[in-house]
């Protein structure tokens, strides 16, 4: 493989059918390679995969990136070196596509069957009782309480919808942003938004950042 | 039917505990992230680099999964472990 500079890799991948060919090749090695280690050194929810699946796998995530890195040649600022830029790109690819996986059969239906988010019991769920003093206990159970009639008075539909699935399910942006016809990015600022409209409605009710701190930090 | 405790405990945490973020949102975070990774990677502190960016990661778990990615195939290129898979 040849070592080439940002400039090289830009013009070579610009360049004529005889010089785009090999930095194309190179390039979906790298990212290969990348994807590779990713996929078999950090996922363990891959791990029932035999390593000649997981080979298949990055090198079908390679081909996409490399696509994807052409795509967006254009976008290459030059602060870094090109090939740690492409390896982002390769990421969100091999990421993207393994959240997509995981989450296929996910429904925005699914979060709101349960009705009304109050809390079932202020016990201790596995021994029974409660796990903290009654005073206390009571002061906490009073502060959810509040927090569940806040998330219905504070937030819009949308953005109750998305703090259940990111807070309380653990559903990738990514994901919720696609079922709600949006991206992610907007998704985040949606939220950022919904949590700074409890924080501020909380604090109306008299629980300020500070006081839910010292009393949710254990 | 409600949610348990444990839940609500969560949701408190993202609003109060976990998410003091900052204006920085997703496609801010992603611009800079490859060149505060190969600073990371050679050991610089991201939060010495540029904390807004730690507290966009420390914040939304879509960019710190992707961040987390780019930093372990920099540390093993780094280290010479990148190698090519056998079919």
């Amino acid at each position: 493989m040849v070592d080439r500079t940002n400039e090289q890799w830009l013009a070579d991948l610009t360049g004529t059918p005889d010089e785009q060919s090999p930095a194309l090749e190179d390039l979906r090695e790298r990212l290969q390679r990348g994807i590779y280690y990713y996929l078999s050194r950090e996922r363990s929810d891959l791990s029932g995969l035999s390593s000649t699946e997981i080979t298949q796998m990055a090198e079908d995530l390679a081909q996409d990136a490399t696509l994807r890195v052409m795509e967006n040649l254009g976008s290459f600022r030059g602060d870094s070196r090109f090939t740690t830029w492409a390896t982002k790109i390769a990421v969100r690819v091999a990421i993207s596509d393994l959240r997509r996986a995981r989450y296929r059969d996910f429904s925005l239906d699914d979060l709101t069957a349960d009705g009304d988010l109050m809390p079932s019991t202020t016990a201790n769920s596995v021994t029974g009782t409660p796990e903290h003093g009654p005073e206390d206990q009571t002061e906490r159970d009073d502060v959810m309480q509040k927090i569940s009639a806040a998330l219905k008075a504070a937030l819009t539909e949308r953005q109750y919808q998305a703090l259940v699935a990111v807070a309380l399910q653990d559903i990738p942006l990514e994901v919720v942003a696609e079922r709600m016809g949006t991206n992610r990015n907007a998704l985040y600022k949606l939220l950022h938004d919904a949590r700074r409209k409890l924080r501020t409605y909380l604090e109306t009710e008299g629980l300020s950042t500070n006081y839910m701190l010292d009393l949710f930090q254990d | 039917m409600g949610l348990p405790d444990e839940q609500l405990r969560k949701l408190i945490d993202h609003i109060f505990i976990s998410h003091q973020d900052g204006e920085m949102d997703c496609e801010m975070c992603s611009c800079q992230l490859e060149c505060l990774a190969e600073k990371v990677a050679a050991g610089a502190s991201l939060r010495d680099l540029l904390p807004e960016v730690e507290a966009h990661l420390r914040c939304c778990p879509d960019c710190r999964e992707e961040w987390q990615a780019l930093l372990c195939i920099l540390r093993a290129e780094r280290d010479g472990n990148l190698t090519t898979p056998q079919n």
